[in-house]
C-alpha cells in the first residue's frame, strides 16, 4: 500500500530524513520508534504533505500513485490521515462544522452525495461515544479549550469518521493518562482492518502494549537502522536506544518530553 | 505653503423648502457656520488615514432628486420606512400608527414640534469631533423622528432603508432622531443601499436619546455601491440604567466613514458595540468610535473586527474617555484585524483617557493573517484550500455575525460575505 524509497527531506535547509525505505502492506500495523530528533515527526509531516518540509530526494507511493505530486488535501482524499502530535485549536469553527465539511469533502471526492446535517449529527454522536467524548464538545470550537487527552481522542474520532486507508498516528500516546490511553488504543484497534494500514510513530513502547504492531522500526539520525517484530519494541523498552549504537547526541533528549 | 482646503461654497446650497419653518431656520443657521469650513487633511488627527479618500467635487454638491421610485430592498419582516435620497417615501413604507410610538417624517411635524426637535438636533454629537456631520445639519431635506412614550415597546424591528440613486452626481443627507422615553424599547435596522454608478456622497446623522431604563438595539448595514462616498455619524446619549446595543456591519467603498459617539450620562447605563468591516479591491472603511463614561457604575463593551483583502484599507479608532466622577466604570474594548493579502492595510488605534481612579478598563488590538498551521490542519482532513480559507475567515467574525439580533440582516450579511469569499479565495 505505502512504499517509501530512499526518502530525503529537509526543514529550513537542514536535512532531517537521510534515505528512508519502508514498505507497508494493507492490514499491517507498523510502529516507528526512535529518540527525539530522529526524524519521526518529520516523516509524518512529509507523508501528510506539510509544505514546511522539503522533499529533496526519493519517492513515496500510495497504492502505486505518486504521493509527492499531490497536495495535502488530495492525499487526504486518497486516504491518508495524520493524527497530529499537537492538534490545532481553531476557535470560531465548530467541531461539528469542521467534521462535517471534512466528511463531505471525502464523499464528494468519491462521487457520493453529501451527508445532511441531521444524519451527520447522529453519526458524530455515535463516534464520539466510541472515544468517550461528551457529544456537547461537537458544538465547541475545534479543539478549543480541550485537555491534551481530549484533543488526542478527537484525532482518533476523526480517523473513525474519515475511514482512511493509511492512518499515521504521530505520538498519539503522549500526554495521555492510563485511562485515556486505553480509550485511544481501543479506538485505534477499531480502525484495524484488512484494507487499512496503520503507522504509529512513538517514543515509548507503552502504546504497543495496547496496539500490537506487526512490524517495529527504529529511526535514528534520519534513517531506519533496525527493523523487527514486536519483540524489538520490548527489547528497546528494556535496553534503551543505546545498545543500537545510536550516538550520544541522538539520545541526549531521549527523556526530554 | 498650500492653503488648507475648505468646503466649496457649492455645497452650501439653499433648500429644505418642504421642512417646517423652525427646522428650515436651523438648517440655514448651520449653513452659515460652514462658510470656509476646513476640510480634513492627513494632518487632521481624526482623518489622518482617510482624508485621501475624501473627494468632494462641486458636481456632487447638488441634492439628488427624490422623484424616482425606490428599488427593491432587503426583505424586511418587521416594519419598514423607506427613504430615497434622504426623503421619506410614504408609499413604499409600512409601519404602524400607534399612540405610544410615533414614527414621522420631519416634514409632517407641526411648527411647535419642529421647534422642539430643532432645539435637540445635534445634541448627542460632539460636532468638533465629527466635523462632517455639520454638513448634514446644513443640508438635510427631510428626516425621520421616532418618539417612544414611557414603557412603549415596538413588537418587531423597524427597518429604515436609505436608498441613494447614483444615476447622476450629487449628494443625500439622511437624518434620524430617536427619542426613547423611560423604559421604552425598540430594535432598529438602518440599511444603506444604492443604485447607479455616478459619484455621489451620502452624509448621514442618526441620533439616539435614551431616557432612564430605555433600551435600543441598533443595526447598521452598509452595502452601498462603488461610486458612493459615505460619511455617517451616530450620536447616543444614555441616562440612568439605559442600554444601547449596536451592530455595525459594513462593506467597503471608495470612502466609508462611520463615527459612533456614546455618552453614558446616567449611573448604571451600559452599551455594547459590535462592528464588522470587510473590504476588497481598492476599497476603504474607517470606523471611529468614542465612548464617554460620564457617570459612575456604567459598563461598555466594544468588539470590532476588520478583514481587508487585495489592496484595500481599513481603519479602526476606538476612544474611551472615563471622566473624573465615573468611578466603578467597566470598559472593555477589543479590536482584531485580519489581512488577507500583502497589499492590504489596516490601521488601528485604541485611545484611552482615564481620569477616575477606581475603574476597570481593558483594551486589546491585534493585526494578523490566516494561520498556516490551522490551514494545514483543515486541508489534512481533505477540506479544499478555498473552503479552509473561508472557514478560517468566517471563524474570525462568526461570533459577531451570530449576535446580530435580526435574522433577515444576518442572511443578507452572509450573502455579501459569500460574494466576498468568491472574489477573494480562488480554487487552487
Amino acid at each position: 500500500m505505502l512504499s517509501i524509497k530512499n526518502l530525503h527531506a529537509s526543514v529550513e535547509g537542514k536535512e532531517i530524513l537521510k534515505g528512508i525505505n519502508l514498505e507497508v502492506k494493507a492490514g499491517e500495523v507498523h510502529a516507528i520508534m526512535g529518540p527525539n530528533g530522529s526524524g519521526k515527526s518529520t516523516l509524518s509531516q512529509v507523508l501528510a504533505g506539510n509544505e514546511a518540509y522539503e522533499v529533496t530526494g526519493g519517492e513515496i507511493t500510495l497504492n502505486g500513485k505518486n504521493l509527492l505530486e499531490q497536495e495535502t488535501e488530495e492525499r487526504a482524499r486518497e486516504g491518508i490521515f495524520l493524527a497530529f502530535q499537537y492538534p490545532v485549536e481553531i476557535p470560531g469553527v465548530s467541531n461539528l462544522q469542521f467534521l462535517r465539511t471534512a466528511v463531505n469533502a471525502m464523499r464528494t471526492h468519491r462521487g457520493e452525495p453529501e451527508i445532511n446535517a441531521a444524519e451527520f449529527m447522529k453519526l458524530a454522536k455515535e463516534v464520539s461515544k466510541q472515544v468517550d467524548l461528551d457529544p456537547a464538545f461537537l458544538k465547541r470550537g475545534v479543539n478549543e479549550g480541550f485537555s491534551g487527552g481530549e484533543k488526542k481522542r478527537n484525532e482518533i474520532m476523526q480517523a473513525l469518521l474519515l475511514q482512511p486507508k493509511l492512518a499515521i498516528l504521530d505520538e498519539t500516546d503522549s500526554g495521555l493518562d492510563i485511562d485515556a490511553l486505553k480509550v485511544v488504543s481501543d479506538g485505534v484497534n477499531a480502525l484495524r482492518s484488512e484494507d487499512r494500514a496503520i503507522l504509529m510513530v512513538t517514543h515509548y513502547q507503552r502504546l504497543l502494549n495496547h496496539i500490537v504492531p506487526d512490524h517495529v522500526h527504529v529511526l535514528a539520525g534520519g534513517r531506519i537502522i533496525k527493523s523487527g517484530g514486536r519483540e524489538l519494541a520490548l527489547e528497546l523498552e528494556e535496553r534503551g536506544y543505546g545498545w543500537l549504537g545510536i550516538r550520544d547526541e541522538d539520545t541526549a533528549n531521549e527523556t526530554g518530553q | 505653503m498650500k492653503p488648507a482646503p475648505t468646503l466649496s461654497s457649492a455645497f452650501l446650497k439653499p433648500g429644505g423648502q418642504s421642512l417646517p419653518a423652525p427646522l428650515l431656520a436651523l438648517r440655514e443657521e448651520r449653513g452659515t457656520g460652514l462658510v470656509d469650513m476646513p476640510l480634513p487633511t492627513r494632518k487632521t488627527e481624526n482623518w489622518k488615514y482617510s482624508s485621501k479618500y475624501l473627494k468632494l467635487a462641486d458636481e456632487m454638491a447638488t441634492s439628488l432628486s427624490n422623484e424616482g421610485k425606490p428599488g427593491p430592498s432587503l426583505p424586511a419582516p418587521g416594519y419598514k420606512v423607506v427613504f430615497l435620497n434622504g426623503v421619506m417615501m410614504p408609499e413604499a413604507s409600512d409601519y404602524p400608527d400607534l399612540d405610544d410610538i410615533r414614527i414621522r417624517s420631519f416634514r409632517d411635524l407641526s411648527d411647535d414640534e419642529a421647534k422642539t426637535l430643532a432645539s435637540r438636533l445635534d445634541s448627542t454629537l460632539d460636532t468638533d469631533a465629527v466635523q462632517m456631520a455639520r454638513l448634514n445639519s446644513a443640508r438635510f431635506e427631510d428626516g425621520l423622528l421616532i418618539q417612544l412614550k414611557p414603557e412603549a415597546r415596538l413588537d418587531q424591528p423597524l427597518f429604515i432603508v436609505h436608498e441613494v440613486t447614483a444615476d447622476a452626481s450629487g449628494s443625500a443627507f439622511p437624518r434620524i432622531f430617536v427619542e426613547a422615553a423611560r423604559h421604552s424599547q425598540i430594535t432598529l435596522v438602518e440599511e444603506y443601499i444604492s443604485s447607479g454608478s455616478e459619484p455621489v456622497m451620502v452624509n448621514t446623522v442618526t441620533e439616539f436619546d435614551l431616557a432612564d431604563g430605555a433600551s435600543i438595539t441598533s443595526v447598521r448595514l452598509n452595502t452601498e455601491g462603488d461610486s458612493v462616498q459615505h460619511i455617517g455619524a451616530t450620536g447616543v446619549r444614555q441616562q440612568r440604567d439605559s442600554r444601547f446595543e449596536s451592530h455595525t456591519v459594513g462593506f467597503g467603498g471608495p470612502l466609508r466613514r462611520h463615527d459612533l459617539q456614546v455618552r453614558l450620562e446616567g449611573e448604571g447605563a451600559e452599551c455594547k458595540l459590535n462592528g464588522v468591516v470587510v473590504t476588497q479591491d481598492k476599497q476603504h472603511y474607517d470606523n471611529h468610535t468614542c465612548i464617554e463614561h460620564v457617570a459612575a457604575h456604567c459598563n461598555s463593551e466594544e468588539t470590532y473586527r476588520n478583514i481587508a483583502a487585495d489592496t484595500s484599507h481599513a481603519v479602526f479608532n476606538g476612544r474611551i474617555h472615563i471622566h473624573q466622577d465615573a468611578q466603578k466604570s467597566n470598559a472593555d474594548m477589543n479590536n482584531k484585524n485580519l489581512l488577507l493579502s500583502n497589499g492590504a492595510e489596516i490601521d488601528t488605534k485604541p485611545e484611552l483617557e482615564i481620569y477616575a481612579d477606581d475603574v476597570k478598563c481593558a483594551h486589546g488590538a491585534t493585526i494578523g493573517q490566516l494561520d498556516e498551521t490551522s490551514l494545514f490542519y483543515l486541508v489534512s482532513r481533505g477540506i479544499g484550500r478555498r473552503e479552509a480559507n473561508v472557514l478560517l475567515t468566517m471563524a474570525f467574525i462568526n461570533e459577531l455575525v451570530e449576535e446580530i439580533p435580526v435574522d433577515a440582516v444576518k442572511e443578507t450579511v452572509q450573502v455579501q460575505l459569500n460574494q466576498f469569499f468568491e472574489h477573494t479565495f480562488q480554487e487552487a
